[in-house]
């Protein structure tokens, strides 16, 4: 149970070394934390601030945008459609865990028997590796550093293949078990892309709802490039004690560079897949893409010229990006 | 004359028993009524008529014009509306196709040698809807003992008319006000006014939109009682001289009685009433010709110096109220017609356009009449929407794709300053580009001389109705029609009227040994921005302008400076139209979940169908701006 190994304030990280996972708790300023990272699923399990559970899955690398019908038009998909599978089915292949900057050996059943209920640290890094069914398959590398204020620094590496075609995006999706009441973030008002940002003003904007862009064809949308920060308010959970709750929030925010982020309802996926708006499924989750690449929309015609050339991704070249969660 | 049913084949037959196009000037019989905008000489006929529709020609209940036709199992429709909106017929949406692809085999009639198959081509199709329109009125008391004509704005795509059993004429051009004089079958109480609607004729190779095909009456009919004294019809020609001087000349043709004498009043006053002059014409002056119907009149003011005018512009649309009253013997005000009008210039030196000696740029969108709920069947709340949204967004300019306007849109851009390239109603893509290519084997126009006639029609309609209106820099021939001997008749007509307008047709493009015979402009769409830099980088023979850029198909509008830099770069380039304003999607009640949804080509199962390629809206289909707006409002603000 979360609510068992509460630290006290401001004291070292407390770290339950388990047979399948490992638990990270702790409390900063009042905020109490408790994260669980799995040796099985390939990431975080658990996500739990303030008593609040923030992911519905593991998160994932992401490799696809629902397709623009400027992608279509371009015929992107016959292109790059291999990044759609390597979206939907990601391999997890390895993961490193580090105490305090130094590696350790994977903790895991029976390793951990040497561990007692009662271990601190002043940091953890858990690095998960994961490989892309594209072919060749594609490298990406996720480590998760967590402080003793339970800031998550997440710093993300793609390693480039010059055999792979053009990448939609790259970034990580969290999928959180209920919809969002709203995110307010700060960066570039509206909608933005890399190609069409320029009409963006910077600021802080708070957005409703988890609304989808109601393009006829329901298509990637509600990019925000850009961005500082964002924090995602939720006031429902999935706890059967609880189901409504207090609302909380939690914030990703920039580190070295601003990210660019969308923040909806559905996958890409799950966009891909409707032809329509109202064939969409009920809402349900939150889905939070932070992304390192995003490629531009286009607009010189919608049957056959692609996105100008600075706004594609070259999967040939590596991609490394970081944010923090907190 | 009495109705043929073969017209509907016959490419050489568009336009019988209407009166000539005239000017959209309004009239009334009081200066209150002039003030008010509410005119007691009009009566709409707008409303619920009786109805009836049949699946083609043969079926459809031939005699239903006549008196004493028992109408009991008609429907009703509502007037205006789309025939296919109210239920009867397919939704269909099909881009550059024509709509009978797949389902019926035509040429053109004349397109190629020796065929006569386009006999009976529409008359006698297995599938050619029909909608017969009954409508009873009594007269208004206003009207009653007046002259009375009756208006069309809108009825796609073949129309035949008669009025209490008497056949009155007949119309194709879908898009423009068509007008009938009713007068000599006219009764005070219980007329039956009878229409028959066809969904397609030869004007259907000529209205080949990227668009839903609809057809029915789907804009305003009214009924007009003409004053004893009336204008007919007239040409206001405002200039702007280069010392920044006015000058102004009237062309009036003016209706009255024989053996009637009168004047003809003339003022132009600033927006404070000031006046700046004031013209009395003797009525009847020396131009004028005698008939059994009454005596029509030429009257004329030329050169005219007004003195200096503030310019109209994107910036300061300035208009000049001009009224013409005419009085009778007894100088009793007769007929009294407001027009706001403008003092601009448009010019091309050294192959620059430029409107009172500024550069032209510009900001512009391409945008369809459309609704959600009414596709083209719009009113005036949709277009005061569409200007507020421009006025936001600072867009300074709008192409009427493809084919004229209602009325009222035509003010508000007079009034806001937004520069109109006027269209006609033409497009025969699917005769000249199949599967991307250009294969124009069978094309129309073309340099068919059986085709020219109707077009030079179309052409005339489109100047005639909108002449007087400043906001109109560019008259266009059409969209993506191919270019041959009959496009270059149509640019010689606006050409000869020389009213300082530009000239513009993009399809040149397509056939560039037209090129020097057609089009002041040279207008491309979608070129890249290296194609554009490509053409003013060697050797540009016209100032340049896309009337199509930026295809906003759903998440879209990536890399708009591209464009932008290259007003920076180019003199010459002028900007363009983005294409377009609004998305052309259905409402409907979702069969699944019972909520309200947009559907588009396809849905209706309608095939074949270009699917979602109607959906290239800034604004979606229920005009809330797509994500994409504020990048048009940011350089659109910043390029002015």
């Amino acid at each position: 149970m979360d609510c068992i190994n509460k630290g006290m304030e401001g004291e070292r990280l407390h770290l339950v070394f388990g047979d399948v996972t490992l638990g990270v708790h702790g409390s900063f300023k009042g905020k109490e934390f408790a994260y669980i990272f799995s040796y099985v699923t390939g990431g975080p399990e658990s996500l739990v601030i303030n008593g609040m559970e923030w992911l519905y899955r593991t998160p994932r690398p992401t490799f696809w945008r629902a397709l623009t019908d400027n992608d279509r038009g371009s015929r992107f998909q016959f292109k790059s459609g291999m990044w759609l599978s390597a979206d939907l089915f990601v391999n997890y292949a390895g993961v490193m865990v580090a105490v305090d900057g130094a590696e350790i050996t994977l903790p895991r059943a029976p390793e951990n028997n040497q561990y007692t209920g009662h271990e601190r640290a002043g940091s953890l890094a858990i690095t998960y590796t994961y490989e892309a069914i594209t072919q060749p398959a594609a490298q990406v590398m996720v480590s998760y550093l967590v402080n003793q204020t339970g800031e998550i620094e997440v710093k993300v590496h793609y390693h480039g293949n010059r055999e792979l075609p053009e990448l939609p995006v790259f970034g990580m999706r969290f999928i959180m078990p209920t919809c969002a009441d709203r995110f307010v973030y700060e960066g570039l008002s509206g909608e933005t892309y890399p190609d069409r940002m320029a009409g963006g003003v910077p600021g802080i904007y708070e957005v409703e709802g988890l609304p989808v862009t109601p393009y006829l064809v329901p298509q990637d949308c509600g990019m925000h490039m850009d961005t500082k920060w964002v924090k995602i308010y939720r006031s429902s959970t999935l706890d059967n004690r609880t189901r409504k709750a207090e609302p909380s929030a939690i914030r990703f925010s920039a580190k070295e560079g601003n990210f660019a982020f969308s923040c909806l309802p559905y996958t890409a996926a799950e966009l891909e897949n409707a032809t329509h708006i109202e064939e969409l499924p009920p809402r349900r989750r939150t889905v939070m893409c932070v992304y390192g690449a995003v490629r531009g929309v286009g607009g010189i015609n919608s049957w056959g010229i692609d996105v100008e050339p600075e706004y594609h991704i070259d999967a040939g070249k590596d991609i490394i990006y970081s944010f923090c969660i907190s | 004359m009495e109705a043929d049913i073969r017209w509907l084949d016959n490419p050489e037959v568009f336009r019988v028993g209407a009166l000539d196009a005239h000017s959209d000037h309004r009239f009334y019989m009081r200066e209150e009524e002039a003030q008010d905008g509410k005119n007691s000489l009009v009566q709409s006929l707008n409303g619920i008529w009786k109805f009836h529709y049949s699946e083609n020609v043969p079926s459809r209940p031939a005699d239903f014009y006549k008196e004493g036709f028992d109408s009991a199992g008609f429907d009703e429709i509502k007037v205006p509306c789309h025939i296919e909106m109210a239920g009867y017929d397919k939704i269909h949406y099909i881009n550059t196709m024509y709509p009978w692809e797949g389902h019926f085999y035509r040429r053109p009639a004349h397109s190629l040698d020796g065929t006569k198959e386009w006999e009976g081509m529409f008359s006698q199709a297995s599938y050619n809807p029909v909608g017969s329109y009954l409508k009873e009125f009594d007269l208004d008391k206003e009207l009653l003992g007046k002259r009375i004509s009756i208006c069309f704005e809108g009825v796609e795509q073949a129309m035949y008319l008669w009025l209490n059993g008497h056949f009155i004429g007949y119309g194709e051009d879908s898009f423009t006000p068509i007008t009938f004089d009713l007068t000599p079958y006219m009764r005070e109480k219980g007329n039956v006014l009878a229409v028959e609607v066809h969904k397609r004729s030869t004007a259907a190779f000529l209205e080949d939109q990227d668009f839903f095909r609809f057809f029915g009456i789907f804009r305003n009919v009214s009924l007009y009682a003409l004053p004893q004294m009336h204008v007919e019809d007239m040409w206001a020609k405002p200039a702007l001289l280069e010392d920044g001087t006015g000058s102004f000349g009237l062309e009036l043709r003016i209706s009255m009685p024989n053996e009637t004498i009168g004047r003809a009043e003339v003022t132009l006053t600033d927006r404070e009433g000031r006046c700046l002059l004031k013209r009395n014409m003797p009525l009847p002056g020396n131009e004028k010709a005698v008939t059994g119907e009454g005596t029509e009149i030429i009257c004329k003011l030329e050169g005219e110096k007004i003195g200096k005018v503030t310019p109209w512009d994107n910036h300061n649309a300035y208009l000049y109220p001009l009224f013409i009253r005419l009085y009778d013997e007894s100088d009793r005000l007769i007929e009294v017609v407001p027009y706001p009008i403008g003092f601009r210039r448009v010019e091309i030196i050294n192959k620059v356009i430029y409107l009172n000696g500024k550069r032209l740029i510009l900001n512009g969108v391409n945008r369809h009449e459309w609704s959600a709920e009414q596709g083209r069947c719009i009113g005036r709340k949709e277009m005061e929407q569409d200007m507020q949204i421009f006025l936001r967004n600072n867009i300074n300019a709008v192409r009427t794709c493809h084919y004229p306007d209602q009325i009222p849109w035509y003010e508000m851009c007079d009034k806001n300053g937004i520069y109109m390239m006027a269209e006609v109603n033409l497009e025969t893509h699917g005769s000249w580009q199949k599967m991307g290519a250009i294969e124009p084997s069978w094309n129309v126009p073309g340099s068919l001389p059986q085709w020219k006639e109707v077009i030079l029609d179309r052409a005339r309609n489109n100047f005639e109705t909108f002449k007087n209106h400043t906001s109109i820099l560019f008259w266009s021939l059409g969209n993506e029609s191919y270019a041959e001997e009959n496009l270059a008749a149509m640019y010689r007509y606006f050409k000869e009227k020389k009213d300082g307008r530009l000239v513009h047709y993009e399809g040149v493009f397509n056939n560039r040994s037209y090129e020097d015979a057609i089009s002041d402009v040279e207008s491309c769409m979608y070129a890249t921005p290296d194609e554009v830099r490509d053409y003013l980088t060697n050797e540009p023979k016209k100032p340049y302008l896309l009337c199509e850029y930026m295809h906003d198909m759903g998440n879209s509008l990536g890399g708009m400076d591209s464009y932008m830099k290259l007003l920076d770069e180019f003199e010459m380039y002028h900007g363009g139209f983005i294409w377009d304003f609004i998305d052309q999607a259905i409402a409907v009640t979702d069969e699944v979940t019972g909520q309200k949804v947009l559907r588009y080509g396809g849905d209706f199962d309608d095939r074949p169908s270009d699917y979602e390629f109607s959906g290239n809206g800034i604004v979606f289909a229920d005009r809330t701006e797509k994500p994409a707006m504020q990048e048009v409002r940011y350089f659109y603000g910043l390029y002015q």
